[in-house]
């Protein structure tokens, strides 16, 4: 009878990174300068108490795996019908990674747009309509976002070494504007911007 | 006066109206939990004081709760899983044709549901917190490890991965300096990790960034309207529900109790209440056959029940400094992120943040009542989006937000990897919670230990420290309840458990200080003694097997 199932393999993986980290936590060292006083907890201490724990839960987790085997799950059909099953997860990290990726080229707003749009068209519909419905809204709730944090919250969002010039435009004009209006009210009576929490 | 004082802002009322607003929205949205919305708003929260913070988090968990009962009702479809039970009777009497009175309750049942476990909250959390005041380092470190055993135990039968996941949360917490002697661990070179994962970025990998994923995972689910109804001809029939609600004064209260005690347990949050309270509303009910046709009782009690949950889990945030659900867990990284550590002295030493989450949490109820009534059309409305635009929007959200922290581009990809991590480990059917309750506790159960073992290396003083004992038989008890709850009225020893837990419990309640707890230990010894001769007169005879009801025979 076959014992190896999805949890067996599982807990092994778990028990071998249980192993390193063991091995790992015997690498920290207290500095020369900093000796423990007697009683005192040493940096490695309480990590291991954590992976003594997580190697008795892991065994005991194994034990189960191989004695009382989970039902087989439904056939996905080998790798292909792996893929197709995680598809749009697999792709929606792959988008998210290449958007950080792109970010110190392109800036937050740039990269966001491209990542909102490609991600909105990889999942729904592509026909023209939709297609049209997701540039409409990436950049209403893009835009929208980067002005609530880059020039209501005043957050320093990473320009792009490509578009620095742009980025700098928008801030100055955009945001500039907004700070005008809120001069002018803050001339006016009561200011607004009090209303607003700066970070 | 000083709470009132920093609450009773303009900015600060704007802000929790914009929370309720927020958590009613996100409530209404089928598949978006209240926990991501308080999630998504703590970014936000950075640059607020600690009370304003805090004031629009309750605002966003308050409006959530009771956000959810508009698409139940009118849809069919829970908002959110506290909303689960509503739908059984709410659904049908609106589509009975009496969608404005369905609502009318769930509204009020909400309302009166969240006042009285304000009520409790206040009355409650000052007196456990005294308690608390008199916690050493052992007892704060096993009240810890028993929070830890519950949440991994909520797991049901996969309680050995529940207690992985809670160890992985710890494990996660311990990467970057250690809090003693500032030495790196497990950042291997790496001198972004050394200075450890910001707990935002963490969070909400693992909690937001999982959950979109497997909201996208069908592609067809994906590209449908999360709820297709409009709202346009209802109207909220007010005096009338408010009436209907006060006559069932017994259910109403009853629930809340429920929801305010599931809420005291750790990580037992509304998704639990709602149907606990439904079920006994059913079972004292003289009409139980009505109930799942519409029966005003059915609604009353879910939705009274989820909002009084916040209360129980405020109460073990604020007395304790240990969260009662995800929400609170948030809100404690709330806390620390405002350099405020949560303990059992935080009453004592915050009293101003304190007193202002008690006034705010009375508040938006009111609020809540106000904001559903005015803008009902506007949420169900929302409820016509598609969750993959939903999914992409929030996704960019979260990038955001999570540099907006500390304006560090790798927290972005802190975030990126603990969602690879937390998709692939709910993938594989580990509980995400207790990684996440891991982390939030895993640095305050370090420096706990660490003072324990400054002042004494003996581990018995684990066990001769009654709050310490307690909480350890505690822990261990409530590790095995849930095998205990499955073989109940099946196998003769679980005749023995409930007795076992009074006089092991009588032990440390016996050993405290002062006369009440002494003779309450005494009392509980005798009652844990008489159900033992009970049940041995009966000859351990198993009672009739009395059917547990679960979610699917509801």
């Amino acid at each position: 009878m076959n014992r190896i199932n999805r949890d067996t393999i599982v807990a092994i993986i778990l028990l071998l990174l249980v192993g390193f980290f063991a091995y790992s936590s015997f690498a920290i060292k207290t500095p020369v300068f900093e000796r423990l006083a007697p009683g005192q907890m040493g940096p490695g201490f309480w990590p291991r108490i954590i992976l003594t724990g997580l190697a008795i839960m892991g065994l005991i987790y194994l034990f189960q795996s191989i004695v009382n085997p989970p039902p087989p799950g439904e056939k996905r059909g080998g790798l292909i019908g792996w893929y197709r099953h995680y598809k749009n997860p697999i792709w929606c990290f792959a988008v998210f990674a290449a958007f950080l990726t792109i970010i110190p080229v392109l800036g937050m707003l740039i990269a966001g747009i491209i990542f909102v749009f490609s991600l909105m068209t990889m999942l729904g519909p592509k026909d023209g309509l939709a297609v049209k419905r997701h540039v409409l809204t990436t950049f209403g709730t893009v835009g929208g976002m980067w002005f609530i944090f880059a020039c209501l919250l005043e957050v320093q969002l990473p320009k792009g070494q490509l578009t620095s010039v742009f980025d700098e435009w928008l801030l100055v004009n955009i945001c500039g504007i907004v700070s005008s209006i809120g001069e002018l009210f803050a001339d006016a009576g009561p200011s607004c911007s009090a209303l607003m929490p700066s970070v | 006066m000083l709470a009132n004082s920093e609450l009773m802002t303009v900015s600060t009322m704007l802000l929790m109206v914009v929370g309720v607003v927020a958590g009613l929205i996100a409530g209404a949205i089928p598949g978006f939990t209240i926990a991501m919305a308080v999630v998504l708003v703590l970014p936000f929260t950075f640059g607020m004081t600690a009370v304003q913070g805090l004031a629009t988090m309750i605002g966003v968990y308050v409006g959530g709760l009771s956000g959810g009962l508009m698409s139940g009702i009118l849809t069919g479809i829970p908002g959110t899983p506290s909303s689960v039970a509503t739908t059984f009777d709410g659904f049908p009497m609106a589509r009975k044709g009496r969608p404005g009175l369905a609502l009318g309750i769930g509204v009020w049942s909400s309302f009166f549901g969240g006042v009285i476990s304000a009520v409790v909250l206040v009355l409650v959390a000052p007196q456990l917190a005294r308690i608390g005041q008199e916690f050493q380092p052992w007892d704060y470190f096993a009240l810890m490890a028993f929070a830890l055993t519950v949440t991994a135990s909520l797991a049901g039968d996969n309680m050995v991965k529940g207690l992985i996941a809670g160890f992985i949360g710890l494990l996660v917490a311990t990467v970057g300096e250690d809090a003693v002697v500032g030495v790196p661990r497990f950042n291997f070179g790496s001198d972004a990790v050394q200075q450890g994962f910001a707990f935002l970025p963490v969070l909400i990998g693992l909690f937001a960034f999982t959950r979109l994923l497997s909201d996208v995972q069908d592609t067809k689910k994906a590209q449908e309207n999360l709820g297709a109804h409009s709202a346009e001809s209802v109207r909220i029939e007010h005096m009338k529900a408010a009436k209907e609600v006060l006559s069932r004064w017994g259910n109403l209260i009853r629930s809340s109790l429920i929801g305010v005690f599931t809420g005291v347990l750790p990580a037992a949050g509304s998704s639990i209440s709602n149907i606990l309270a439904y079920d006994q509303a059913k079972k004292y009910s003289k009409e139980p056959e009505k109930f799942g046709t519409g029966t005003i009782d059915g609604i009353v009690a879910p939705e009274s029940a989820n909002n009084a949950t916040a209360g129980g889990a405020l109460i073990m945030m604020m007395a304790l400094g240990i969260p009662g659900d995800i929400v609170t867990a948030v809100m404690l990284g709330a806390l620390l992120i405002h350099d405020v550590v949560p303990s059992p002295t935080f009453i004592a030493e915050q009293p101003t943040i304190a007193y202002a989450i008690f006034i705010a949490f009375f508040l938006a109820n009111f609020i809540m009542l106000a904001m559903q009534s005015l803008t009902l059309r506007g949420f169900v409305a929302v409820t016509r989006v598609r969750m993959y635009m939903l999914a992409s929007v929030i996704l960019f959200y979260c990038a955001l937000g999570v540099f907006a922290l500390n304006n560090v581009q790798f927290d972005m990809w802190t975030l990126f990897w603990f969602g690879v991590g937390g998709f692939v480990l709910r993938s594989l059917g580990f509980p995400i919670v207790p990684i996440i309750l891991g982390v939030v506790l895993g640095n305050i159960a370090e420096n706990a230990l660490a003072q324990v073992i400054a002042i004494s290396t003996d581990p018995m003083m684990f066990l001769t420290r009654p709050w310490s004992l307690f909480f350890i038989i505690l822990g261990l008890f409530s590790s095995f309840f849930h095998v205990y709850q499955k073989n109940r009225s099946i196998k003769r020893w679980t005749l023995g458990f409930i007795p076992a837990m009074c006089l092991f419990l009588s032990i440390p309640v016996f050993m405290m200080e002062g006369v009440f707890r002494p003779v309450l230990g005494v009392g509980l010894g005798l009652f844990g003694l008489y159900l033992i001769v009970q049940r041995a007169r009966s000859g351990w005879k198993l009672p009739d097997a009395e059917p547990v009801m679960e979610v699917g025979d509801l």
